[in-house]
């Protein structure tokens, strides 16, 4: 490798070496300034504005090839909102008053799963434990999945697949639950199915 | 010639065209690259982009959705902030008076309510996606930390937007909401009592409320988007199928 028979680095400066395996186009850019035999004198800008690893001419024209999509993309949204707009109204109830509890208050569809967890755990696991894991596991996963870094097809990363999958598949799970099947006192109910001993006519849940 | 560039085209040449359009359109790369370049909002593009970054069944568009979102929700909640006083005497009845009164002011109430679940909607959908492409791996490991707190402040937005109505549904969800957080160790009741201002909701939680939601999250959306843009761009544009 070039880095290997240029002089050893006279200063003390050192550059972290990174494990050949994962080394990045962007980390065989970096070389120890006291590996070259030169010194550093001016910036001169790059010459090509992205930095692609094969020829450049795998590359495209943003105008019109990306920008097209994206306002195509920005439209259909519009479009989408506009719909939902004029054709379902927010729910809006009645004034706020903490004295009257309603038969079942539930909280945002984002936090369900986790009020979900509540009817089965002690609240330091539902409320501290499993979103503090999840939170943290979630931003640390990068540096979790140590994996081989060019293993970017999925048959090549089973267990990181396969685990973040049943992650969010049971999330959705206890989601669902919390939004269909909970009725007043956040007890277990069964929507619209009146043979059931249980069942309610309809589900407690505002968006 | 693609179907698109074809109708292009043809839009073109047509004498509708033409009678509007004075000029050619010039469609040479220079150009192409200059109405990038000298654009203040395209030029987050770079001029050129790898060809498999431009496919919508790579991205979805799921993250610019996600950017397009939090800026109709921006222009809608900066037109409700107009009729909207945190008060909670007043804020259930300014909610209705925009229903009712406000020019456009219940379309756009409602476009900001689902504009606001779809984002969230829409950033959890980005993330798996980004997830199952293998995209956080390096040199993109701090773009997704830096995602990962968009989506946390995403949630956050959404959850200090949903208690301003200050109706049952917004009073109870926060209720609840806030009891889960305040399971929190080390600052059990400090958290709680600083995001309620109280021991329940009540007037301070509600002005904390707005605050929180119509400018200290905002900025720190907008300081995290800017981040995640420019690392998409250090880090070597989208990632690729290798
Ligand atoms: C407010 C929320 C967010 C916005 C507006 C946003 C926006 C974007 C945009 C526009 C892109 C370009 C590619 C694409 O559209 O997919 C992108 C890429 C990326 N995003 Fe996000 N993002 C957000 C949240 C997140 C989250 C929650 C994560 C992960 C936890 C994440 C991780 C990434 C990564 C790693 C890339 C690079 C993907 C690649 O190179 O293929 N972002 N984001």
């Amino acid at each position: 490798m070039a880095d290997h028979d240029v002089k050893a680095p006279s200063e003390s400066r050192v550059v972290l070496p990174v494990d050949p395996a994962r080394r990045t186009e962007i980390d065989k850019q970096r070389v120890p300034m006291s590996a070259r035999p030169y010194r550093l004198l001016a910036l001169v800008k790059q010459d090509a504005v992205v930095r692609v690893q094969k020829e450049p001419d795998d590359t495209v024209m943003t105008w019109p090839h990306l920008l097209s999509i994206e306002f195509l993309a920005a439209g259909m949204m519009s479009i989408l909102l506009l719909l939902m707009g004029l054709f379902i109204n927010a729910p809006l109830e009645e004034l706020a008053n903490s004295n009257v509890t309603p038969a079942v208050a539930k909280a945002p569809w984002y936090f369900l799963g986790l009020q979900e967890l509540l009817a089965y755990f002690h609240p330091v696991v539902a409320g501290v434990l499993v979103p503090g894991f999840v939170f943290m596991g979630g931003a640390l996963l990068p540096y979790i999945d140590r994996g081989n870094i060019h293993a970017t097809r999925m048959a090549d990363r089973k267990t990181a697949v396969v685990l973040f999958t049943m992650l969010w598949l049971l999330g959705l799970t206890l989601t669902f639950v919390a939004i269909f099947f909970r009725g007043p006192g956040y007890s277990f109910t069964i929507p619209y199915l009146p043979f059931f001993p249980n069942s309610i006519d309809g589900f407690h849940f505002a968006l | 010639m693609s179907f698109l560039e074809r109708m292009d085209e043809t839009l073109r040449r047509s004498v509708v065209w033409r009678s509007l359009f004075r000029q050619p359109y010039a469609n040479d790369e220079r150009s192409r690259a200059y109405a990038v370049m000298n654009n203040v909002f395209l030029h987050i593009h770079p001029v050129r982009v790898r060809q498999h970054a431009v496919k919508f069944a790579y991205t979805f568009c799921l993250g610019g959705l996600s950017f397009f979102l939090f800026l109709v929700l921006t222009i809608t909640g900066v037109y409700l902030m107009f009729f909207y006083v945190p008060s909670a005497t007043q804020a259930y009845t300014d909610i209705l008076d925009i229903q009712t009164k406000v020019a456009f002011g219940l379309l756009t109430r409602n476009i900001h309510r689902w504009g606001a679940h779809l984002m969230v909607f829409f950033v959890f959908l980005h993330m798996m996606r980004v997830f199952y492409h293998g995209a956080y791996k390096p040199p993109r490991e701090f773009n997704w930390v830096v995602g990962v707190v968009l989506l946390f402040t995403t949630i956050l937005l959404s959850f200090s937007g949903y208690l301003l109505p200050w109706d049952q549904i917004a009073y109870w969800a926060i209720t609840i909401g806030t009891n889960m957080g305040g399971y929190l160790p080390l600052f059990n009741t400090p958290v709680n009592r600083l995001l309620l201002g109280g021991l329940e909701v009540g007037q301070n939680t509600l002005l904390r409320f707005y605050v929180l939601h119509i400018m200290f999250l905002p900025l720190v959306a907008a300081i995290f988007l800017a981040v995640h843009f420019w690392r998409i761009r250090k880090d070597g544009g989208i990632s690729g199928p290798l």
